[in-house]
């Protein structure tokens, strides 16, 4: 027998977008105007990158003349875009089915493609939120400066985009398959650390044992890193980068293959995920979860 | 005579070894409130996610609107109106902004701000869905079940959690609804007040399957079916059940040519009818009330 909700296909009409397109900036405004949110995403990260960029910003980088505060600047854009893309979406999406809000669009006609194109819209919003204030903050606080020639503001824009492309569909896929929202934020947040400590985003990745580096260079952490120091940062850097090159064939290659998988994966694994979903089964988990926290 | 709303026959549900539900039929009429009455974990919930196309069933018949609730598409999905036990979703949301939202899905759909007030919200429309209280959350829910007007409702235990004046404000609204609106109404309860109040027609799951169905008039006719008569005959205690009472008391006093020691004549309450049958339910065979 095939499940009910494989021939129901979300129909996309221009309703249902327009729909979802709402849904998104109702979404969106929810996070720009949640105060705590704002302290543990973008705003934090900004303190974080000034502290930082205070403290351990001086001077340039041995070996390169390149500035070490640009290149911190650099490297926070990425992580930033990296962890917005993976854990908001893949955090956002566990809620709304623990909650129950995926049940309730998916009885409605159409509401499974309006919630995906919210979510999308969201998560969007989100990310150029950080990239905008780590872009200003590095104006501000370090001798960041914007790119002049179109070439780099182009490299720029493929580089966010695909940067973007090539998590945000595993991190809605994330949020289909994990259990539950607590354990899944730890988990996450662990994994993502590691990434981040070999991936270029806190020293440079030649610093590091081999193994290391193959590891790093399987992600698209560190290829989105990559584009981001190629455009901010003076090919004098290109002496701590592997291989001396900005490599960019490469990094559009490694993280076309990161979002072509999850783009197959992640809708396949929702549909399952929402098929699965009944108003018992969230009591369930929520009776569960209350037993857990009663100890 | 039109189509009933909803027709299950011998449908049976099969979570590993356990049957929870062991041939359940039923027959919704279409208009009217319909309430499945049963206490808890004898199958209600799974019942209604199973109507509700939710839950896949193990096997037997059944039509929803006309049609199969595991083939519906978005087409039928719409033409009904779901309120769960226990929602908690978009609680960033506010409770106007998020019922308009709903709204949009559906071709004709009703005006949120009507609706609002007919649900006793209207104060409480700008207000974020985290901070209502859970009568307000469940009015919100019923809300968003009927927003896209439609032809059957499904209620599941709605009043559970509520004080007696939100109950009873809920049950008038209810009433309201059915008669106003012609809607059919799905709703499963635990409280057998709660069922005679408010249902057209009532089926008592119990056992795994529907014991008796019928109108609450029906129920209160076969509750009467369990009488029981208690007398002492040769310094013993006789007990007998039967349908008519007052016939057998006759022959008893025939039979003791005059008064009958011991003498006591019990008719069960609709209630006590209620809690015999889901006490014994596993050796119920199935019984049809109606006539």
């Amino acid at each position: 027998m095939s499940a009910p909700t494989t021939r129901e296909r979300p129909s996309v009409n221009t309703t249902v977008l327009r729909t979802g397109l709402r849904r998104g900036r109702t979404e969106y405004l929810q996070f720009a105007r949640d105060r705590r949110e704002l302290l543990t995403g973008p705003v934090g990260a900004v303190v974080m990158l000034v502290a930082l960029v205070g403290w351990q910003g001086h001077g340039t980088v041995p070996g390169t003349g390149a500035s070490k505060a640009v290149l911190m600047t650099a490297r926070f854009v990425a992580y930033c875009v990296f962890s917005a893309a993976l854990m908001n979406l893949a955090l956002g999406i566990t809620a709304d089915r623990e909650e129950g809000a995926l049940l309730r669009l998916r009885a409605l006609p159409g509401g499974m493609t309006a919630y995906l194109v919210g979510r999308t819209v969201s998560v969007l919003g989100q990310i150029a939120t950080y990239v905008v204030l780590m872009l200003a903050a590095g104006l501000a606080f370090t001798e960041l400066t914007l790119p002049t020639a179109p070439g780099d503001w182009l490299t720029l824009a493929w580089v966010l985009a695909l940067g973007t492309l090539s998590v945000a569909p595993i991190g809605a896929a994330l949020g289909a398959v994990v259990r539950d929202a607590r354990n899944a934020a730890a988990a996450l947040s662990l994994a993502m650390m590691g990434l981040m400590v070999i991936s270029g985003v806190l020293f440079p990745i030649t610093a590091l044992p081999q193994p290391a580096q193959w590891v790093a260079q399987a992600f698209p952490l560190y290829w989105q890193g990559l584009g981001l120091r190629s455009v901010f940062l003076p090919d004098s850097m290109l002496a701590a980068e592997i291989g001396g090159s900005w490599r960019l064939w490469e990094a559009a290659g490694v993280m076309s293959l990161w979002a072509v998988a999850g783009l197959l994966l992640a809708p396949w694994l929702l549909q399952r995920m929402t098929r699965r979903e009944s108003g018992s089964r969230l009591a369930e988990r929520r009776r569960h979860s209350a037993v857990r926290r009663a100890y | 005579m039109t189509d009933p709303a909803i027709r299950t026959r011998d449908l049976r549900m099969r979570y590993g070894r356990a049957e929870v539900l062991r041939g359940v039929d039923l027959d919704v009429p279409a208009g009217g409130v319909f309430a499945l009455l049963g206490p808890n974990g004898a199958g209600k919930t799974t019942t209604i996610e199973i109507l509700e196309g939710f839950r896949r069933r193990s096997s037997g018949e059944v039509a929803v609107l006309g049609a199969d609730p595991d083939e519906g598409g978005a087409a039928w999905r719409a033409r009904l109106g779901i309120v769960l036990q226990d929602w908690r979703d978009h609680p960033r949301w506010k409770v106007r902004q998020l019922l308009a939202h709903l709204a949009e899905f559906h071709p004709r759909p009703h005006d949120p701000d009507e609706l609002l007030a007919a649900l006793g919200l209207t104060e409480q429309a700008g207000k974020t869905i985290r901070d209502l209280s859970g009568g307000q959350r469940r009015r919100l829910d019923v809300a968003l079940g009927l927003v896209g007007r439609p032809e059957l409702l499904f209620l599941d235990e709605p009043t559970t959690g509520f004080d007696p004046r939100a109950r009873r404000e809920f049950h008038d609204l209810i009433e309201r609804l059915a008669r106003e609106d012609g809607m059919t109404i799905l709703l499963t309860t635990h409280d057998l007040a709660e069922a005679e109040r408010l249902a057209d027609r009532i089926a008592i799951l119990a056992g795994c399957r529907v014991a008796v169905t019928g109108t609450p008039r029906d129920l209160a006719a076969f509750a009467r079916a369990g009488s029981r008569v208690r007398w002492t005959e040769d310094g013993a205690p006789r007990e007998a059940r039967t349908p008519d009472p007052s016939a057998l008391v006759w022959e008893l006093h025939r039979r003791f040519g005059g008064p009958v020691p011991g003498l006591e004549v019990h008719r069960p309450s609709l209630e006590e009818s209620y809690l015999d049958l889901t006490r014994t339910a596993d050796d119920t065979e199935p019984v049809k009330a109606a006539a």
